[in-house]
């Protein structure tokens, strides 16, 4: 592990991505501790203000602290964004791997319905399950995470598929195993290193994908201090001060390039060739 | 060699190189000190790992990054190579000195004709027009061998044989008269015959030209059939260089001499000839087909006849209780097909009957078929499973075929029982080197206490010397258990050392069955005649 950590750090981009993603894991964290004022506080006289010593990063249209709203946002945009991307790669990692272990007219059949819907675009597809479930915050989450899993499970298929190729698991099939224990203990560790790498950058485009439901009004409702809602409301202030829409948009792009690094440092310190 | 030039074409002097890794300064040569002289073929012999290949990528100046090379010298006609620009080193390499690899389909590139290949280096190298060197090009190929020179020239690789492909790579290295060749193993990739006529090639153009050689191998038997001289290597080191006679007649070293000991010899059988023979055999395999591919679904729908590739064509053999049967054949023989067939790996028409118990498909193989017949695949670095540790691999044939009580102390003695320390199975196959691997593939297979061990190719991947003390293995479990073997190899030295039988397999069908005493008398099937005159005989006999 230390070695792993190691390798990880070596690299100029795992370096910096290990260094953002953790800035962004304290203030998930502590953020609520941290920040100096109470996000919700209306103060009418105080709006528009600019960065100053008392709010750092200036206010918004009621006079909100943006700085204070960030750190306490950042609990409802990354979490959900993690386990969404978590949820939906663990499933489709499970379904691109027992269909690249069925092959054949199986792996056809699933192949086919999943290319299907990825002719959707996700966020349209996201769209269509949160109407059909209901607009809530879970909801949102069970909709990016179904919207990621056909493509997760795409790529985990090719993987799994070079995978199946391996004897162990020919070994495993002459020895008689059950199609589980192939799948969940031969088959899907071996094909973690690519998926992880794959989810880290997925994570970024979960953030996006939350941003816009709740921009749409279909995630999080005001007064919530979720990022992507707050540069949704700034858009109409933007005239009277643009930072209002500039730091909710730099904390999301902090944690997309953030994750993005990571995965690429992560692609080099998981493959123990380079 | 009987008057020697005064400088020698390619002279190393006192060279050392380092890798840097993440583990700190690997030395992968160690004051190294050769020379080939004109005329002559200076055979490198070594196992994995010994640095026969860096040193020729050293020589051909073409080394990673994280290369160092702490001092020496090489020379090539009396021109220090290291203190050359990268520029003239472009200008060395192809014209003076080149290269074959050891696998032609992947040292050509795929995407251009075979002719457009050659054609580059002479107009690179000779100056030449492209139309000039296209005919050059023809003549070169006429020259290696090939029979239809100027169609082969259109040709892409994918449309040539190993063979037709080595020998336009032979004719590119050729094609600029260099003064030295390196030849990185260049028959290991291709089929017993061919490598024989590729080695012929290789000798009769060699003589014609007086190249200078330095032929890389781990092959002694090989090295001993070619070369003039021999130097054997090990971690960097050479260990002993001197003239073929010398070396195999009477090695100074111990690892030499280890070395050559190793080396099969069909003369020393290593099993008894008790031909246990029986009525009733323990596996008997009726008229088993394999075909490969899928029916197209509208072919299937339409009911259009389709053509299907066969892996293998109504093969009957059987294995008595306790016997090792060898089956031979060149890559593509169909014999893991066959292997796979009978462990369930692929489908099959026809019967095999296993102790009496008839089975038809694949469903017929229950849990106590599976448990009976056991297979070991060729490659150990992908028949574990890398993510799993040894305890892991180890215990799963037990929890399925046996009880799973004292699960630590059965694993542990598995472990012994290969050879290995106890404490291994706390490891993962990456910390194993490829002999432990492999006798952790054995023990799996072991560890159901088998009728019957499927045996696929599973000493070519290994160096001799390890080969050979996994084949005293398998025959020690086999003395003590009474397993038959089932044994898949195309090194016919080997198996004319430990198989009571020995079936022979070409494209798919099964050409004869012999006793391994009779597979070389002059009555076995014209194909058996060509392929044991085409196995180099065990080291030091062509002395």
């Amino acid at each position: 592990m230390a070695d792993f950590i190691k390798r990880l750090l070596r690299t100029p981009q795992g370096a910096i991505g290990v260094l953002l993603v953790l800035l962004v894991l304290v203030i998930v964290l502590f953020g609520p501790m941290l920040a100096p004022h109470d996000p919700e506080t209306l103060a009418p006289l105080t709006r528009y203000k600019g960065p100053s010593a008392a709010y750092w990063l200036g206010t918004d249209q009621y006079g909100r602290d943006i700085f204070s709203r960030l750190l306490i946002g950042a609990r409802a945009t990354v979490v959900m964004a993690v386990l969404a991307t978590i949820a939906g790669t663990l499933l489709g990692a499970f379904v691109g791997t027992t269909s690249a272990f069925l092959g054949g007219r199986a792996d056809e059949l699933i192949m086919r319905t999943i290319d299907a819907v990825m002719s959707i675009p996700s966020l349209l597809f996201a769209l269509l399950v949160v109407n059909l479930l209901g607009s809530s915050t879970v909801n949102a989450l069970i909709a990016v995470a179904i919207a990621f899993a056909p493509g997760m499970a795409r790529i985990t298929r090719s993987v799994a598929l070079s995978v199946r190729k391996q004897d162990y698991v020919n070994a495993a099939v002459a020895r008689g195993e059950s199609s589980a224990y192939i799948i969940l203990r031969e088959m899907l560790p071996n094909v973690i290193a690519p998926i992880i790498v794959e989810m880290t950058i997925r994570i970024s485009f979960a953030v996006m994908l939350f941003a816009t439901l709740s921009f749409l009004g279909l995630g999080a409702q005001p007064p919530a201090a979720e990022w992507g809602l707050m540069v949704s409301e700034a858009r109409r202030y933007m005239h009277l001060s643009a930072g209002i829409l500039i730091w909710p948009s730099v904390a999301i792009a902090v944690v997309a390039v953030g994750f993005n690094l990571l995965g690429d440092g992560l692609r080099d310190a998981l493959n123990p060739r380079t | 060699m009987t008057t020697k030039p005064e400088t020698p074409v390619l002279a190393i002097e006192n060279y050392s190189l380092d890798y840097d890794t993440a583990s700190g300064v690997f030395h992968a040569l160690k004051n190294i000190d050769l020379s080939v002289h004109r005329g002559e073929i200076l055979g490198l012999v070594g196992e994995s790992g010994s640095g026969k290949t860096s040193l020729a990528w050293s020589i051909m100046r073409y080394l990673p990054k994280n290369a160092r090379e702490p001092g020496g010298r090489i020379l090539l006609s009396g021109e220090n190579l290291l203190e050359k620009t990268d520029a003239q080193i472009e200008a060395f390499r192809g014209r003076r000195i080149s290269m074959v690899f050891q696998d032609p389909s992947t040292s050509l590139n795929p995407t251009l004709s075979l002719g457009t290949q050659l054609a580059e280096v002479l107009v690179r190298h000779r100056g030449l027009t492209r139309k000039q060197a296209w005919k050059e090009g023809e003549a070169m190929l006429d020259r290696v061998g090939l029979k239809t020179p100027a169609a082969m020239m259109n040709r892409m690789p994918h449309e040539a044989s190993g063979g037709e492909k080595q020998r336009v790579v032979i004719a590119s290295a050729f094609a600029c008269n260099p003064e030295c060749i390196i030849f990185d193993e260049p028959t290991t990739a291709l089929d017993v015959i061919t490598s024989c006529q590729i080695l012929d090639l290789f000798v009769e153009l060699q003589a014609e030209t007086g190249v200078a050689s330095l032929y890389i191998s781990h092959d002694l038997a090989l090295v001993s059939r070619t070369a003039s001289r021999v130097a054997v290597i090990r971690r960097g080191d050479i260990v002993e260089q001197g003239a073929v006679r010398d070396i195999f007649a009477n090695p100074q070293q111990d690892y030499t001499r280890e070395l050559i000991a190793a080396v099969p010899d069909p003369a020393r059988r290593l099993v008894g000839d008790i031909v246990v023979d029986t009525d009733k055999p323990l596996v008997r395999v009726e008229n088993v087909s394999v075909h490969y591919g899928r029916k197209p679904f509208l072919a299937a729908l339409t009911g259009r006849a389709t053509e299907r590739v066969a892996g293998n064509n109504a093969i009957s053999l059987s294995i008595n209780p306790g016997e090792v049967l060898g089956i031979v054949g060149e890559s593509g023989s169909g014999k893991s097909t066959l292997a796979k067939a009978m462990t369930g790996l692929n489908r099959f028409e026809g019967k095999i009957w296993f102790d009496g118990r008839e089975i038809r498909n694949l469903g017929d193989m229950d849990n106590a078929y599976r448990k009976d017949v056991q297979i070991i695949f060729q490659h150990p670095d992908a028949s574990l499973n890398p993510r799993q540790k040894i305890s892991e691999i180890l215990s799963r044939p037990l929890k399925l075929f046996g009880d799973a009580s004292h699960l630590d102390q059965k694993v542990g003695d598995m472990l012994e029982q290969v050879r290995l320390p106890r404490t291994h199975a706390q490891r993962y196959p990456h910390q194993l080197s490829g002999g432990e691997k492999q006798r952790v593939a054995i023990a799996r297979a072991f560890a159901s206490k088998p009728k019957l061990v499927i045996c696929d190719e599973i000493t070519s991947a290994l160096d001799v010397s390890v080969q050979a003390s996994i084949v005293q293995l398998l025959l020690e479990l086999q003395k003590a258990s009474g397993t038959a073997y089932l044994f898949i190899t195309h090194d016919l030295n080997l198996i004319r050392q430990i198989a009571h039988r020995i079936a022979v397999m070409y494209r798919g069908n099964l050409v004869e069955i012999a006793p391994a005493a009779d597979i070389d008398s002059q009555d076995r099937a014209e194909y058996t005649r060509r392929l044991i005159e085409a196995v180099p005989r065990a080291a030091g006999q062509y002395l």
